[in-house]
C-alpha cells in the first residue's frame, strides 16, 4: 500500500505546518498539500524527443480572519518556507474584502451525506507494473500507427504518452481530514495530411487509469481518421440547415453551456441560466448531470477542493434546468447545499466553482441513422475559436467550423471556413435528437456527450 | 543560488552516462495576485516557487527532469536519475567539460524603481479601487467592473556544457480591467490591460486611470452595436492588438520546432516572397520594459532583434539551442520556458509588424464597403495549417470610406499565411499590447504589436 504511504506523508506535512499558523491570527484555517509525480514521453521520427520526468510536492494555505479570506502557497516546504507562507497567507486576508459567509464548510452545508464512492475505481494498484521502457514503446507505437493509417497522412506532429500519479490531502480547523490518490495514463497523437495543395490537422486521445488500459491504435485510427476526413475542405452557401455534432465537438459546446452553470457566475449576474431554474430550455427531453463519482471519470474525487463530499447531481432533468452548481460560499448566499463543486486546479490556487464529469446522458440513435435521417446538413467534426467567440452573459455565439457535407442522409464532400452563430438559448431549443455514442474528453472538469442532431442552424459560408 | 561547487558537480553527473549537452536551470519566484469584482477585493493570493530543472541531450533526444527543491541531496538524485535515462537511450561520449564557466553579458538594460516587493499589499488594494471609480465614473451605464493586478520577481541562474553560465533578474506587473455597461437587455463588455517588465512605476502618470476609461469606453460604445454583415470584406486592422493576428496565424510557424516537426507551412520558404511587400516583421526581445522582452532566455541565451519578414520576404525562423543546431543555424534567444518545471522550446517574445508609411486616414478612406476591427477577443489558430478565428471585441462598419456604427458578434475567420499576401497597406501608427501565449501547456508573456493594416479581404461571420 505504497499510496497509502504518501498519503500520509502528506498528512503529515499539514499537520506540521497547521501547528506553526498563530491562533490569534487565524479565526480558521485550512492546508490543502499535493505530491505529484509525472513521466512524459514525445516521439518524433520514431526517436524519443523529449522524456521528463518530475515529482513535487506542495501546499496551499487558506487563513480565515475577522470574516475575510487569505491564501498562500510555497511549492518549497522547509520551516523558514512554510512560516513565511503562513504570514503571507495572513497579510492576505487583510486585504480582502469581509463577507459573513466566510468561514469553512459545516456538515449542514452539504448536499451529499454519505460518501458511497469507492476509492479504488481512482487508483490502478497495476500503474507502476509498466516500465519506462514500455511506455516508451507505446509512444513509439503510436506514432508509427498514426503514420501509416492512411497514405495521405505526411506526418505525425504528435506522439505522446503522459502519466501522473498524485495524492492529495486536506485538513482543516473544523476538524476536517481526508486524504486520496489517482493515477491516469494517457496517449494523445495529432496527424497533418496533404492532398492535392490542402493541409488538415486531426487529433485524438486515449485515458485510462494504467498504461494497460490505453488502446492505442484506436487512438491511431481516430487521429488520422480526424484529420484525412475533412481534407480538400471548401466553403459552403450561406444558409439555415440541420447540424450534427459528433460527440467531441458537442462536448465542447457543452463546456461553454458548463461555465454559465457555476451558482458563481450566476449570482454574479454574468449567466444567461440566470433566473432560468425550473424551465424547460433544451429542444427535446435530456439530462446532463454533474457526476464527481464517476467511476472511469477523471474528475471524480471522494471530496472538494474544499473538503466537501461529492455526488451525482442532475443539472437538466427532461430538458429542464434543475440546478446550478455550488461550493459552500455560493450555496449559503442562495441558502441551499453545496453540490461539492470546488475546484482546486492545484496547490497553487483557491478553491472556485467548477466542474466534476459534466455530461449529457445518452440517446437510443446509432449515430449513422441520425446522418441517414438528414436531408441536407452539416455533420460538424471540429470547431474553432469557442472560447472567443462566445460571450456567456449575452448567450452569442460565433465559431468557426470543419466537417463533413450531409445530401440525402449521406456524407458528401469535406467543408471548411464557415461560421455558425447563434444564440446559447435558441441552440439549447434546436436540440432534436441524441446518439448512443457517449464519449469524455478532457477540459475544464471531464467533458461527455453523444452525437446531438439540432434543426435549423444559420451557416455562414460564402 | 547554487555555488559553483554544486553546478560543476550537477553538471559532472548529468554528463557522466556521456551527453551531447547538459544544463542546470535554476528559478525562484515569488508572485502576487490580487483580483477586484463588485468593488471588493474578491482575493488576494501569494507564491513562492524555487527550483531546479535539469536537461540532457543524448542522441539527438532530450531527456527533462525537475525538483521544487536546491538541496544538494535531491539535485544529485534527479542528476543520476536523468543520466541512466540517457545511458539507456545507448550512452554516447562522455564531454570534456570546461571547468571555468563564462559568464554571459546582454545588452538588455532597464532598471526598476517600485519593486513588488516593496510595494503592500494595501497599495494594490488602491489602485483596484481606483480603476473601479474611474470605470464607474466614465457612465452611467457601466454596471460593473472586474480587475487583477499580478506582479512577480524572478531570480533565474543557468549552466550549461557549452562553459555557459547566465544569472538575470526579473520584474514584471500585469494589470487588467474588464468594464460591464448596460442598457435596457443590453449588455457589452470592454478590456483592457497593462503590463510591462518593470516595477509598479508602471502605473505612474494616471496611467490606471486612463486603461480604467479605455476599458468603459469601449463598452459603451458597443451598446449601440449592430449586426455584423457576413461574408468576404476588406478589413481594416486597428494599431497594437491587432497584431494577435500575426502572432497566432503567421508568428508560431516561424518558430523553427515546427520546421522539425514539418508543421509549418513557412518551411524552405526562407528567402521567398511570403508576404506582401508592405509586410517587415520583426521579433525583439531587447527593447526596454516591454512586457515580453528579457536579458536572457530561458537557455541563457541574451536577447536580440530578429527579423522575420523583411518587404515581404521570409528572412528567419526563431530558434532555441536545439532547434539551431539540428538546423545548422545560430540560435535567436528565444528558447523559452514558463518555469524550472517546463523544457525550453523556441517561442516568440515582442513581435511585431514594423511601421509602413500610410495614414490611417487614408487606409479608412480606402474602403468602400468593409469592416474596421480594432480589438479582438482573443482567437484560435491551428498552427499547422495557419487556419484562425478570432472575435471582434471593438469593431465598425466601414462605409465610404467613412468610420460607421459599432458591430457586435463579428468574427474573422482565414488562414495566415494567405492573409498575408493580401495586406495591402501599413500606416505608420506602431503600437503594442501584452498577453499571454499558450503552447504546449506553458503560458508565456508576450507581447504583440502593428501599425493600422489593410487587408483587401477576409471572411467576416456575423449576424446580420
Amino acid at each position: 500500500m505504497k499510496e497509502g504511504l504518501q498519503e500520509n506523508r502528506l498528512m503529515e506535512i499539514c499537520e506540521k505546518a497547521a501547528a506553526k499558523i498563530p491562533r490569534n491570527k487565524a479565526d480558521q484555517w485550512e492546508i490543502f498539500a499535493a505530491r505529484s509525480v509525472e513521466n512524459e514521453i514525445d516521439i518524433f521520427g520514431q526517436k524519443i524527443e523529449t522524456l521528463s520526468f518530475s515529482d513535487s510536492t506542495g501546499i496551499g494555505i487558506r487563513i480565515f480572519r475577522d470574516r475575510s479570506i487569505g491564501y498562500a502557497y510555497t511549492a518549497v516546504l522547509d520551516d523558514y518556507a512554510v512560516e513565511d507562507t503562513i504570514d503571507r497567507a495572513i497579510a492576505n486576508s487583510l486585504v480582502t474584502k469581509k463577507d459573513r459567509l466566510n468561514y469553512l464548510p459545516a456538515e449542514d452545508d452539504q448536499r451529499y451525506r454519505n460518501n458511497l464512492f469507492d476509492r479504488d475505481t481512482l487508483f490502478s494498484k497495476d500503474f507502476r507494473q509498466v516500465s519506462i521502457g514500455r511506455k516508451i514503446e507505446m509512444a513509439m507505437e503510436l506514432e508509427e500507427l498514426t503514420r501509416n493509417a492512411d497514405k495521405r497522412i505526411t506526418g505525425v506532429s504528435d506522439a505522446s504518452y503522459n502519466d501522473s500519479m498524485s495524492h492529495a490531502c486536506i485538513i482543516n480547523s473544523s476538524g476536517f481530514s481526508g486524504k486520496y490518490s489517482t493515477t491516469i495514463a494517457m496517449v494523445y497523437a495529432s496527424a497533418i495530411s496533404r492532398e492535392s495543395g490542402d493541409t488538415s490537422t486531426g487529433e485524438y486521445f486515449g485515458i485510462a487509469r494504467d498504461p494497460a488500459g490505453l488502446n492505442i491504435k484506436d487512438v491511431a485510427v481516430n487521429a488520422a481518421r480526424r484529420s484525412t476526413a475533412i481534407l480538400g475542405g471548401r466553403k459552403i452557401r450561406s444558409g439555415k440547415m440541420d447540424i450534427i455534432l459528433d460527440p467531441m465537438t458537442s462536448a465542447q459546446f457543452l463546456s461553454v453551456i458548463a461555465s454559465s452553470l457555476s451558482a458563481d457566475a450566476v449570482q454574479k449576474s454574468k449567466s444567461l441560466f440566470k433566473d432560468k431554474i425550473g424551465q424547460k430550455l433544451f429542444g427535446m427531453d435530456i439530462d446532463i448531470f454533474d457526476d464527481g463519482t464517476l467511476p472511469e471519470g477523471l474528475a471524480s474525487r471522494p471530496f472538494d477542493g474544499e473538503g466537501v463530499i461529492k455526488g451525482k447531481t442532475p443539472v437538466f432533468k427532461d430538458g429542464v434546468l434543475e440546478t446550478f452548481l455550488y461550493d459552500t460560499y455560493t450555496a449559503r448566499k442562495d441558502k441551499t447545499l453545496s453540490t461539492g463543486n470546488a475546484v482546486r486546479a492545484s496547490y497553487r490556487s483557491t478553491p472556485t466553482v467548477g466542474l466534476s464529469n459534466f455530461y449529457i446522458s445518452p440517446g437510443k440513435n446509432d449515430p449513422a441513422d441520425m446522418i441517414g435521417a438528414v436531408d441536407r446538413g452539416f455533420y460538424i467534426m471540429d470547431i474553432i475559436g469557442l472560447g472567443s467567440g462566445t460571450n456567456p452573459i449575452s448567450g452569442q455565439m460565433s465559431v468557426g467550423a470543419k466537417g463533413l457535407m450531409i445530401e440525402k442522409g449521406r456524407l458528401t464532400h469535406a467543408v471548411k471556413e464557415v461560421t455558425i452563430a447563434a444564440d446559447i438559448l435558441g441552440f439549447l431549443s434546436s436540440f432534436r435528437m441524441l446518439g448512443d455514442d457517449l464519449q469524455f474528453v478532457p477540459g475544464s472538469g471531464y467533458m461527455g456527450s453523444p452525437s446531438a442532431m439540432l434543426e435549423n442552424i444559420s451557416i455562414s459560408g460564402k | 543560488m547554487i555555488d559553483n561547487r554544486l553546478t560543476l558537480r550537477i553538471l559532472d553527473i548529468l554528463n557522466s552516462g556521456g551527453a551531447a549537452f547538459c544544463e542546470i536551470y535554476v528559478q525562484k519566484k515569488i508572485s502576487n495576485s490580487l483580483r477586484l469584482e463588485d468593488g471588493q477585493i474578491e482575493n488576494s493570493n501569494s507564491g513562492f516557487d524555487m527550483g531546479c530543472g535539469l536537461r540532457l541531450w543524448h542522441h539527438g533526444s532530450t531527456f527533462y527532469g525537475y525538483v521544487d527543491s536546491l538541496e544538494e541531496g535531491r539535485l544529485v538524485e534527479a542528476a543520476r536519475i536523468l543520466s541512466a535515462a540517457g545511458k539507456s537511450s545507448g550512452g554516447g561520449k562522455v564531454l570534456d567539460l570546461n571547468r571555468e564557466l563564462k559568464t554571459a553579458g546582454s545588452r538588455y538594460n532597464a532598471a526598476v524603481k517600485k519593486h513588488p516587493s516593496r510595494t503592500p499589499a494595501a497599495v494594490k488594494k488602491n489602485i483596484l479601487k481606483l480603476v473601479d471609480d474611474a470605470c464607474r465614473g466614465y457612465d452611467k451605464s457601466i454596471i460593473q467592473v472586474t480587475a487583477g493586478i499580478s506582479d512577480m520577481e524572478e531570480e533565474v541562474y543557468t549552466a550549461n556544457s557549452l562553459g555557459s553560465q547566465s544569472a538575470h533578474s526579473v520584474v514584471k506587473v500585469f494589470l487588467s480591467i474588464n468594464a460591464v455597461a448596460a442598457r435596457k437587455d443590453i449588455i457589452r463588455t470592454g478590456y483592457k490591460s497593462l503590463a510591462r517588465t518593470m516595477g509598479y512605476e508602471m502605473l505612474d502618470g494616471g496611467k490606471a486611470g486612463h486603461a480604467a476609461r479605455e476599458a468603459s469606453r469601449i463598452a459603451v460604445t458597443m451598446l449601440d452595436a449592430v449586426d455584423a454583415p457576413t461574408g468576404e470584406l476588406p478589413v481594416v486592422i486597428g494599431p497594437a492588438f491587432g497584431g494577435v493576428i500575426f502572432h497566432e496565424a503567421c508568428g508560431h510557424g516561424l518558430e523553427a520546432d515546427a520546421i522539425l516537426k514539418d508543421a509549418t507551412v513557412f518551411k524552405s520558404k526562407t528567402g521567398k516572397k511570403i508576404a506582401s511587400e508592405a509586410v517587415t516583421a520583426i521579433d525583439d526581445s531587447t527593447m526596454a520594459h516591454h512586457w515580453g522582452s528579457y536579458a536572457f532566455d530561458g537557455e541563457g541565451t541574451p536577447c536580440q532583434e530578429t527579423v522575420l519578414i523583411k518587404d515581404g520576404v521570409l528572412e528567419s525562423f526563431l530558434y532555441d539551442l536545439r532547434t539551431a543546431k539540428k538546423l545548422g543555424k545560430e540560435p535567436t534567444g528565444n528558447g523559452r520556458r514558463q518555469s524550472y518545471r517546463h523544457v525550453p522550446i523556441p517561442r516568440m517574445s515582442n513581435t511585431y509588424i514594423a511601421a509602413g508609411n500610410a495614414g490611417r486616414e487614408d487606409l479608412i478612406a480606402s474602403v468602400k464597403k468593409g469592416i474596421y476591427a480594432r480589438e479582438f477577443a482573443g482567437g484560435q489558430v491551428d498552427p499547422a495549417t495557419g487556419d484562425f478565428v478570432f472575435g471582434i471585441s471593438e469593431g465598425y462598419l466601414l462605409e465610404k470610406g467613412k468610420i460607421g456604427s459599432p458591430i457586435k458578434n463579428a468574427t474573422l475567420i482565414g488562414n495566415g499565411p494567405r492573409i498575408l499576401k493580401k495586406i495591402e497597406a501599413v500606416a505608420d501608427d506602431l503600437d503594442f499590447a501584452p498577453g499571454f501565449c499558450g503552447k504546449q501547456g506553458q503560458s508565456l508573456a508576450n507581447e504583440v504589436g502593428q501599425p493600422t493594416i489593410k487587408v483587401s479581404a477576409i471572411t467576416v461571420g456575423g449576424t446580420g
